[in-house]
């Protein structure tokens, strides 16, 4: 099963679905228009780029500053959270799912891919 | 003669610096060791990816066209600016340099 | 209010810290100094504060866009770095700007080792409401 399918399974999780580092493709599943998961896949591209380059210069400024790589960001709004790790991103609507156990299985699932394609 | 070496005879500039996509300095003149260049140069193009990045999304959420792609960004300090367009960035003084000159000038130079 | 001793005492917490919206450092209070310094909590505080701004010109973005609502305000941006997570908000701001006040609390923050972080009471506290004074 892909980490995608899996994310949908869990509770709260509205869309999921996977980015190209490169921004020329994305996939997702659930229950967002091809449209929205289109500029929901370039808005998590975008962040992701900037915080790993945000962790790299604060690296050359502060070494061993415990960020490096980034492993993923979270956006925290009063009704949804956008969970992202690597190049996978996921919707949850925070009165039906956990963001604890989203963030605990999407870094184990994650853990072996590589950051240097970004 | 490098020709981004030119730029240093415009007034207020110190350092002039051209990178690889990469980030990786390609050349570097002015009054800078090569390391700090080195630096400059990948902190130029991180600053530029995340304001391209920026700008794109202001783009398609505004759909106001004419921000996209980015020319260049200048940061400016109390007493040095910084200038980049394309994989060129500079330092300059901030004040009494021809900034626009040197932007017109970088602009030039980025397309050879 | 919650206070940098409150979020002091989140699991894993390693530091904590109040900026402005600009990204200076104000208080901070830091568990184990041979691990994280206040120049660290500086920059820390600064990318925060650009990173909460980007978060919010997307949020306001996609709800125009889109129409579905539910993220702006922005209540936190976290960072999960390959140690680390950083968990800052300006939530309490918005609670003082809705109340009309225009001199604001500053914007928050808690340094979480990833191992025994709880993102969940890291939102929890930071998203306390009380009264407005």
């Amino acid at each position: 099963m892909s980490i995608v399918t899996d994310l949908l399974a869990k509770p709260g999780v509205i869309a999921a679905g996977e980015y190209a580092y490169r921004g020329d493709r994305f996939s997702y599943r659930g229950e967002l228009s091809e449209n929205h998961a289109r500029v929901a896949s370039i808005m998590c591209r975008a962040t992701t780029m900037s915080v790993n380059m945000e962790a790299s210069m604060l690296e050359a400024l502060q070494p061993l500053s415990g960020l490096l790589p980034p492993r993923g960001w979270l956006v925290h709004g009063p009704g949804y959270t956008v969970c992202v790790v690597a190049n996978v991103f996921c919707l949850l609507d925070n009165r039906k799912g956990s963001i604890n156990d989203l963030v605990g299985f999407m870094c184990q699932a994650l853990a072996a891919i590589p950051s240097d394609m970004i | 003669m490098s020709m981004i070496r030119r730029l240093l005879a415009l007034d207020g500039v110190n350092v002039i610096c051209h990178f690889r996509d990469d980030g990786y300095l390609i050349e570097g003149y002015g009054l800078m060791s090569h390391n700090d260049m080195g630096r400059l140069a990948q902190f130029a193009r991180d600053y530029r990816r995340i304001a391209q990045g920026n700008a794109d999304q202001l783009a398609m959420f505004s759909g106001m066209r004419g921000w996209t792609p980015p020319h260049g960004w200048i940061i400016r300090g109390a007493t040095q600016s910084l200038c980049g367009v394309a994989n060129l960035v500079c330092v300059v003084d901030s004040t009494g340099a021809p900034l626009n000159e040197i932007l017109m000038e970088l602009r030039e130079v980025s397309h050879w | 209010m919650t206070t940098l001793d409150d979020l002091m005492k989140l699991p894993g917490a390693m530091a904590a810290f109040e900026f402005r919206g600009s990204g200076e450092m104000l208080e901070h209070r830091i568990a184990y100094p041979d691990r994280i310094n206040e120049s660290t909590l500086d920059l820390l505080a600064h990318m925060c504060a650009a990173n909460l701004s980007i978060a919010t010109m997307q949020a306001r973005g996609w709800e125009k866009v889109t129409g579905m609502e539910g993220f702006y305000p922005i209540q936190e941006f976290t960072l999960i770095g390959f140690d680390w997570s950083v968990v800052v908000s300006g939530l309490q701001r918005e609670q003082y700007k809705q109340a009309g006040k225009f001199s604001l609390p500053p914007f928050m923050g808690v340094v979480l080792a990833n191992e025994s972080a709880d993102y969940e009471a890291a939102f929890g506290l930071l998203e306390r409401k009380e009264p407005v004074p």
